[in-house]
């Protein structure tokens, strides 16, 4: 009983203090000031959120700090970037990686057959290693000559000489599908060469019973498609995307943006990160180091340069409209709220970080995948002699997050400049809010992220206001963390162990 | 110990796992037959855990051979081994926690409808579960949880139940209510169970096998080990505890 009052102490404590610091602030800075200042830390707070939300279900289910979540980050908002403004380039190279991946794919037909094969231990070794040179071989031969830079090259080349009117003006002319074909066919056919080696031919103590193999089927056989669709539309797609609505066209840029972070996280997970989880320090490193190949191969298509991705019609007339209706019916840059001046894209990027907290809590309290994730953070081993697989549970729960990254990179585009480094202050504030809000707890995240952004938009706030360094916002919220860290080391949300 | 013999639901032929560079399981060969509770006995640290732990594929055997219903299951993965009809009650009564009674159960769920198939049976063993099935686990006491965690093995429909020290840390009251329980199950289900309480094993089970630093030393009839007390002092010693003694060891709990 006694430990309850204590609790119940200082929850009323907590909550005045922060009612305190709410209206001094308030009266301090004025109602004007002060609606702005808590619109820019609601919008910072939803951007932190959507990085730190898939940096902490990661690190609570499977112990993986993943120090290229704000390359990832940075790649979302490049790929939704290049998308929105001229997609040539996207459709130019989804082909042959559509191609590659339907041969991997693969694997789920092949396997039950080749693990039946009898070989010696001697074949079982060297037959995959055949293949994955094989593989490499084909697919060295399938891109030789393929002109990336120049699809990589039309977004920038559209940015700087269309008018707004033709978005047309510089669509680049691509290789012949005479010629372009053999390039996917000889992806396809590494991605099978791969599939084969990593099926294990003839290793009995893998598992993959042939019932199921009518659905097995079905994952490449849909990917079949896909990609001959992807081979025909190469060169129309691009100008169709360009032709409609922009806000439509901004819309299917973030689903772009998010299915690349969904299959990347995967493949990511898949190849570099399941080998390593014995060895959890590797895994840092090779996430450090992966940020760094990340940001080069940025750098190597797009040049080291920093672009504004132009904001969607919807937001993007010039001039201040006095209400919702008013905005939503001319597609104003601002809009008047309770006599402050906020940007209308603020409020997007606020609705998507709110909305995707929603959606994540319905994910982990409503759904089997919820519960799973819950019960493996706790104990995986357990989870997985219950008969559940938590290998491919991993894989998922790695790629969803990696989607919040590239998701919170696409909405961020249009708001910040788009650069190779544009993701590693999101990283570093990401991590904080991981901290502040308790490892693995996604309601951490959302309170830390939306603590972490008001902390940082009322320093800027101050800074300017009382000519102090602008370094004082910044600071501002490792200063909360290490409050945080002393008076409750589990983080707000952590749990004790 | 090599010929097939068909009443056998489970074979463990002289595997031997490593944990890291340890040398635990040096030969241990179980047989279970279907339809009777087979246990294993020995010391603290003998290696009965791990032989669980190797059956369900937590860790897997470096050599030696599983069968399970005349399938070899060693070295397949651990989801791969419970789905074929395997349920593993770990020790220390290992529930999820931060999950309630209810979502405990479904998350053991092979099929849809497993737990709606069998929540009638699983309430009628455990009564107290059925009161409590909105709470997380982290509030339930000792014998709730140790009774939610065989409970969760339950849920699915499965051929053998593999069960690591359901007395431990129970009061005696609660000890026979889980006796009983196991008991009941012992006429559906096949069980190789793992016990320190030799009052409790030699009257559940029929079948022993006894491991002993890392092999299996003895193994038979229950009613002829327990005619062998040189046998029980050798290789069981301090581990035999007579009721009286368990009493007053547990007599302040709960």
């Amino acid at each position: 009983m006694d430990r309850k009052n204590k609790r119940i102490l200082q929850t009323t404590l907590i909550i005045v203090v922060v009612l305190g610091i709410i209206v001094s602030l308030y009266l301090y800075a004025g109602q004007r000031a002060f609606v702005s200042t808590i619109f820019s830390g609601l919008t910072l707070g939803s951007l932190f959120f959507l990085v730190a939300a898939g940096l902490t279900l990661i690190f609570g289910l499977m112990d993986v700090l993943n120090f290229a979540h704000g390359s990832m980050f940075m790649l979302g908002a490049y790929i939704g970037w290049q998308f929105y403004t001229n997609p040539t380039f996207i459709f130019g190279v989804a082909p042959l990686a559509l191609a590659f991946g339907t041969g991997v794919m693969f694997i789920s037909v092949l396997k039950p057959y080749l693990i039946a094969w009898n070989l010696s231990p001697r074949m079982q070794k060297l037959l995959p290693t055949i293949a994955y040179i094989l593989a490499a071989v084909v697919i060295v031969f399938a891109v030789l000559g393929f002109d990336i830079l120049g699809l990589a090259n039309t977004a920038m080349v559209a940015m700087t000489t269309t008018t707004v009117g033709n978005p047309l003006a510089e669509i680049s002319p691509q290789e012949p599908l005479a010629e372009f074909w053999i390039r996917p066919v000889l992806m396809m056919l590494g991605g099978l060469l791969i599939a084969f080696g990593s099926s294990k031919p003839g290793d009995k103590t893998q598992y993959a019973p042939k019932e199921n193999l009518g659905k097995a089927m079905l994952l490449p056989a849909i990917l079949l498609v896909v990609t001959v669709v992807s081979i025909f539309i190469r060169e129309s797609a691009p100008v169709s995307v360009l032709l409609m609505n922009g806000n439509i066209r901004f819309l299917l840029s973030i689903l772009v943006s998010v299915a690349f972070g969904f299959v990347f996280g995967a493949v990511i997970e898949i190849i570099l990160i399941r080998p390593l989880y014995a060895r959890p320090t590797f895994i840092i490193l090779m996430t450090l180091g992966l940020s760094y190949v990340i940001r080069e191969l940025v750098q190597f298509l797009w040049d080291p340069l920093t672009y504004q991705m132009a904001r969607p019609p919807l937001f993007a007339m010039p001039g201040k409209a006095a209400s919702i209706g008013e905005w939503l019916q001319n597609g104003n840059s601002t809009i008047d709220i309770l006599g402050a001046t906020v940007p209308t894209y603020r409020l997007f990027i606020i609705a998507l970080g709110i909305v995707m907290f929603a959606l994540v809590t319905l994910l982990m309290t409503k759904t089997r995948l919820g519960m799973i994730i819950r019960a493996g953070v706790q104990d995986p081993e357990m989870v997985e002699a219950m008969g559940i697989n938590v290998k491919s549970v991993f894989t998922l729960v790695f790629a969803l997050g990696v989607a919040l990254a590239t998701l919170g990179g696409i909405g961020a585009a249009p708001f910040l400049p788009v650069q190779p480094l544009m993701g590693d202050a999101y990283q570093t504030q990401g991590l904080i809010t991981v901290v502040i809000g308790g490892m693995g707890s996604y309601v951490g995240a959302f309170v830390g992220a939306m603590i972490l952004g008001m902390a940082r938009a009322f320093g800027d706030y101050f800074a300017l206001k009382l000519s102090l360094s602008p370094a004082i916002a910044e600071a501002s919220t490792v200063i909360i963390m290490v409050i945080v860290l002393l008076t409750r080391p589990q983080g707000l949300f952590g749990s004790k162990e | 110990m090599s010929e097939v013999n068909h009443d056998d639901l489970l074979n463990v032929d002289n595997i031997h796992t490593f944990i890291g560079q340890f040398h635990i399981l040096e030969g241990v060969s179980v047989r279970v037959k279907k339809g009777s509770i087979t246990v294993l006995l020995g010391r603290n640290g003998a290696g009965k855990t791990t032989t669980l732990k190797s059956i369900i594929g937590l860790t897997p055997p470096r050599e030696g051979k599983i069968i399970f219903d005349g399938m070899e299951i060693q070295g397949k993965r651990p989801y791969n081994i419970a789905n074929l009809g395997i349920g593993y009650v770990p020790e220390h009564r290992a529930i999820f926690r931060q999950l309630s009674v209810l979502e405990n159960l479904k998350l053991a769920e092979r099929k849809k409808g497993d737990f709606e198939r069998s929540s009638e049976f699983i309430f009628k063993l455990f009564p107290d579960l059925k009161r409590l099935y909105k709470l997380p686990g982290n509030h339930l006491s000792g014998g709730q949880q140790q009774m939610l965690a065989v409970a969760r093995a339950l849920v699915p429909e499965n051929k053998l139940l593999l069960i690591d020290e359901p007395s431990e840390g129970l009061a005696p009251i609660l000890i026979q209510q889980m006796m009983e329980a196991i008991e009941t199950l012992s006429h559906t289900t096949t069980i190789l169970l793992v016990e320190q309480n030799f009052i409790m094993a030699s009257q559940l089970a029929k079948q022993y096998v006894i491991i002993d630093d890392g092999k299996s030393v003895s193994s038979g009839s229950i009613k002829d080990l327990v005619l062998q007390p040189e046998v029980i002092h050798r290789y069981l010693g301090a581990s035999i505890k007579t009721r009286k003694e368990l009493e007053m060891e547990h007599g302040s709990e709960e």
